[in-house]
């Protein structure tokens, strides 16, 4: 376990915890703004969150262990992901950790926690955003490991830490045929994975559209914090992943304080960027009615699948 | 000499669109076409007789190349094309009074067709692969307008699948000429394009690539020729075309398109050995013959019937072709000549018959012997000389792919193919008779003044029907050339 | 240029074709996909011109200007009047299959290109040729959408989607077809275009406004 690895161990999660309802505050901000509203500030998301860690601890009669450890288990296996991946720095404590399956594996288990528990509490609409919720997961999870396997293929090793320091030892690789389509695939799935439009809409409690907040309708004080908390967490690690798998240039490569700060701050950019970017696309997007969502998704995994063949074979 | 010789056939055509473009369509020039395509018959007999005294020659900057096979195919699209062009001017001006065209539409009609023949001409005259492509693919540029002529919906419809479906073919082919070039780059001569480089490098060609490109030509070239997988665009674009141009398209363009497949062959055979080519063809023309088979018994158009049978024959020729040997490329040939005569006569009948009687309905015409008895004869015996009763040619050319079918060793493969030949061709007799037979409608209305065959379009079906029956007694002047066209379409093996 | 950024940007190009080749496939609406067709038509060219900076030949350059001008300017030019002409009723695709389906037989599609190409590769493996799976599989997927589209504009979208990945194939397999062959090719394919915009004017006429060119008069 090197230096680099423990100051990463630290300062990511913190940064992921911190940043991540900053970074939704002003997507919510900037959508705000284009669509012509004052908004409430970026730092409302954070002090939501406070007001809801401040209230009673309360369930819905009739669920059970599920529902209240749901969670407690996105937060955990988000904060697992942004302890090991290589966001603000290329090491990480637990290296052997922050290889491609178990990354999505562990965001994965985070989503199907939260699913469970919408099945948990027994109504109609938790039942129905499960349901929604795993028809875009079984097509997204494919995307996710094909489109990433994509660029590992040319490094000859799944581990993110590798895949990124190999992009910053080669810029070349960033603009090959194979990282174009899987970058492409891995909006899309983004999009998907993380309820944004045009797949789910953040902002909605409309009945008939929701998804995620569909699962999330039942929970109530420092339990909905969490949630949010996580959702708005996954938001930040799947940016900063994004932008590092493609851009990893400004990423901590070693341990003095000033390559750290460093790290952060370009991960902060990066991050900000993209949400901004994200917030504006939402603008002009609608929301795709639900059964064209497989297309999309399947588009999304046929890139992700050319972008595996396009490595293999322009290698 | 030989070079005048050489580009008369696509000159002489050109010259005739070109007095077309200039002078309209009237009285005065409506046998130009006639003329020119008689121009293109004496200059392939004149080429004849010069390949077969010195051999194959080339002219144009070794752009245009004609040996006994490129002949041979010359003399059938002259004899068609004479055929064709001959019965138009009667054709025409029955549109014209019918109010089915104008002046303006028979002009360029009349230059389409001349331009249809050049194309046609320096298909066969073409001395690369690439040259080959190009005027196969100007034939359906050229032959879209003319399937569209009648501008009905059904008219437009068969337009565009036939230049949607043909294009699509030929650009496989196309795909199948890139990778040949691209396999030929990789030689130490370096041949191009050009035919006959490319057998001479065979064996330096490497095989793999060369059997995609192999596969890519014959599926393309075969889209052409009207064999399965894409043959959808044939009975629309026959039954649609003024019949003139149907005749055309049966009688040659599908025969011009089997040339091309058949110098393919050539390459193919000599680098990959003859089980490739062989194999792929089989395939293709028995699920032709057989799709042709069971859509025959169906049919209630008479004009989608010949369609129809024209994929069954060609089919059968790609039987002789998949064979191989002198024996079943002489019938190859022979068939396609003997082919072009047979369903020229009944393209150009069942043009007259749907001008007299005004539908192509097999079930709306009756008692056509009792109306019109020399049109009915000639349909009559064309259909005969189309299902290969003797003494015309088909006779002898499909006992030549059977008996060379049997001695390869392709006995089953020969079996199948005769035994769903003569099922369409009962089929083709049961609904010509239904047609030609029986007794006239009595009553009010049904007597009208019973149309005459104008006299052209009769001389015109006769000696079609002439020719294909002397074929048949005797190759004559044409067995020296048919056997020097065979041996250079076996190949050297 | 520098070996390696011909080899970057070559299959940068040979990307942006798989892409658009996959958006063709995915988008509904014809002025997308026309706009699209601009786009794979600029990667063709950009895959002429390197070829022609690379191996230097000034015929290869023209080919790389004609392209552009042919597939950025006159085809799409075209086909925006194709769609004009034959009215809003059908300015979308109505694909046989649907999307979702597609796009995963456009998988297999671009899996079979590159099994059936291996022998290309090998006969000269070179930084060009190893992208003729590219080319093939653009015209396989161009093939689908010619067969699975049921309105006139569609499948001529569908034959150009074929005919670029063609050309494609051409141009990576070539140091040089003759001049005389591309201009052959690259007009036939004008005039055959030509021939299609007259026949959906034609269309227009006689099927009328609605129901534009459904193609299903004649069949057995």
């Amino acid at each position: 376990m090197s230096a680099l690895g423990i100051v990463g161990g630290v300062v990511q999660p913190l940064a992921v915890v911190a940043g991540s309802p900053v970074l939704v505050g002003m997507m919510r901000q900037v959508r705000a703004r284009l669509e012509g509203r004052a908004g409430p500030g970026i730092a409302q998301p954070w002090r939501d969150l406070r007001k809801l860690f401040g209230k009673e601890p309360i369930a819905p009669r009739g669920t059970g262990v599920v529902f209240r450890a749901a969670p407690y288990a996105l937060v955990a296996t988000t904060l697992v992901v942004s302890f090991v991946a290589p966001l603000a720095t290329v090491d990480s404590p637990l290296d052997p950790v922050a290889d491609l399956f178990a990354v999505v594996a562990l965001l994965t288990a985070g989503t199907v926690a939260l699913a469970l528990a919408g099945l948990d509490t027994g109504t109609a609409f938790g039942g129905m955003g499960a349901s929604r919720e795993m028809t875009i997961v079984a097509l997204v999870e494919p995307t996710l490991l094909v489109a990433v396997f994509a660029l590992s293929v040319p490094v000859g090793s799944t581990n993110l830490a590798a895949i990124v320091s190999s992009t910053l030892r080669d810029p070349a690789r960033a603009i090959s045929p194979a990282s174009l389509l899987a970058a492409v695939a891995l909006v899309i799935v983004i999009v998907a994975e993380t309820g944004r439009l045009p797949v789910d809409n953040p902002s909605t409690h409309l009945e008939l559209t929701m998804v995620h907040e569909a699962m999330v309708l039942e929970y109530a004080g420092p339990d909905l914090a969490l949630v949010e908390l996580a959702s708005a967490m996954r938001l930040g690690v799947f940016l900063a992943l994004l932008a590092n798998l493609f851009v990893p240039w400004g990423i901590a490569t070693t341990a003095g304080p000033f390559a750290v700060l460093g790290g952060v701050l370009a991960l902060a950019v990066k991050v900000v960027v993209l949400g901004l970017a994200l917030a504006v696309g939402e603008v002009f997007l609608a929301k795709l009615r639900l059964f064209r969502v497989p297309e999309l998704l399947a588009g999304s995994f046929l890139l992700a699948l050319l972008a595996v063949a396009a490595s293999f074979f322009l290698a | 000499m030989i070079t005048l010789l050489m580009l008369a056939p696509v000159g002489l055509p050109v010259l005739g669109a070109l007095a077309y473009l200039l002078f309209g369509w009237r009285p005065a020039t409506a046998w130009i076409a006639a003329g020119a395509a008689a121009g293109e018959l004496a200059a392939a007999i004149g080429l004849a007789a010069v390949v077969d005294l010195s051999g194959p020659q080339i002219a144009v900057g070794g752009l245009a190349r004609v040996d006994a096979l490129s002949v041979f195919m010359l003399l059938v699209i002259g004899t068609v094309g004479l055929l064709a062009t001959a019965a138009s001017p009667s054709y025409l001006a029955a549109e014209i009074r019918a109010g089915r065209a104008s002046m303006r539409t028979a002009a360029r009609h009349s230059l389409l067709v001349q331009a249809f023949l050049a194309a046609m001409a320096s298909a066969v005259l073409a001395a690369d692969l690439g040259g080959l492509w190009i005027a196969i693919e100007a034939t359906t540029i050229v032959t879209a307008f003319l399937v569209g002529q009648r501008r009905t919906r059904a008219a437009v419809e068969a337009a565009w699948k036939y230049v949607v479906i043909c294009s699509t073919g030929i650009a496989l082919a196309l795909l199948g000429a890139l990778l040949l070039n691209y396999a030929a780059q990789h030689t130490p001569v370096r041949p191009g394009l050009n035919l006959v480089g490319l057998i001479a490098a065979a064996h330096t060609l490497d095989p793999a690539v060369t059997k995609i490109a192999v596969a890519m030509l014959v599926i393309g070239f075969g889209t052409k020729a009207g064999l399965a997988p894409l043959h959808a665009w044939l009975p629309d674009a026959h039954s649609q075309a003024p019949a003139p141009v149907s005749a055309l398209m049966s009688g040659v363009l599908l025969s011009v398109a089997f040339y091309a497949i058949l110098r393919v062959k050539l390459v193919a055979d000599a680098v990959l050995g003859a089980g490739f080519a062989r194999a792929l063809l089989l395939v293709m023309a028995l699920a032709s013959l057989a799709l042709a088979a069971s859509l025959l018994i169906a049919q209630r158009d008479y004009k989608r019937m010949l369609a129809y049978s024209s994929i069954e024959h060609l089919a059968l020729i790609a039987t002789g072709a998949a064979v191989g040997g002198p024996l079943a490329m002489a019938a190859v040939l022979l068939h396609m000549l003997g082919h072009g005569l047979a369903k020229g006569v009944l393209f150009l009948g069942a043009g007259q018959l749907s001008q007299t009687d005004g539908t192509s309905r097999i079930a709306q015409i009756r008692a056509v012997a009792a109306r019109q008895p020399v049109l009915a004869g000639c349909l009559g015996f064309g259909v005969l000389a189309l299902i290969g009763l003797p003494p015309f040619s088909i006779f002898a050319s499909e006992l030549g792919i059977a008996r060379a079918g049997f001695a390869a060793g392709l006995g089953w493969f020969t079996a199948i193919a005769l035994s769903l030949t003569a099922v369409a061709g009962a089929v083709l007799v049961i609904h010509v008779s239904r047609m030609l037979l029986g007794t006239p409608a009595e009553g009010p209305g049904a007597a009208t003044a019973s149309p005459r065959l104008p006299a052209a379009a009769g001389a015109v079906l006769l000696a079609g029907l002439t020719l294909s029956a002397a074929l048949g007694v005797t190759a004559g002047p044409l067995t020296g050339l048919l056997h020097s066209a065979a041996v250079i379409a076996v190949g050297t093996p | 240029m520098s070996e390696t950024t011909y080899v970057q940007l070559l299959y940068l190009a040979c990307g942006g074709l798989l892409l658009t080749s996959v958006l063709m496939l995915w988008r509904r609406e014809l002025a997308v996909l026309i706009r699209v067709f601009a786009v794979q038509g600029f990667a063709l060219a950009v895959i002429a011109g390197l070829a022609a900076l690379h191996h230097g030949g000034i015929e290869l350059g023209a080919v790389a200007v004609g392209i552009l001008v042919l597939r950025v300017g006159i085809l799409p030019w075209l086909l925006r009047r194709a769609v004009a002409a034959v009215g809003p009723a059908s300015r979308e695709t109505r694909p046989l299959v649907n999307v979702a389906a597609s796009l995963l037989v456009a998988a297999v599609l671009t899996l079979l290109a590159y099994a059936v190409s291996r022998p290309l590769v090998e006969l000269a493996p070179a930084a060009a040729t190893s992208a003729i799976p590219i080319g093939v599989a653009v015209v396989l997927i161009g093939f689908f959408v010619l067969i699975t589209r049921r309105r006139a504009p569609s499948q001529l979208v569908g034959f150009l989607l074929m005919d670029n990945g063609i050309t494609a194939v051409g141009l990576l397999t070539t140091a040089g077809v003759a001049l005389t062959v591309e201009l052959g090719v690259a007009l036939d394919v004008l005039l055959a275009v030509l021939v299609l915009q007259i026949l959906t004017g034609r269309m227009r006429e006689t099927f009328g406004d609605t129901d534009v060119a459904e193609l299903r008069e004649l069949h057995d």
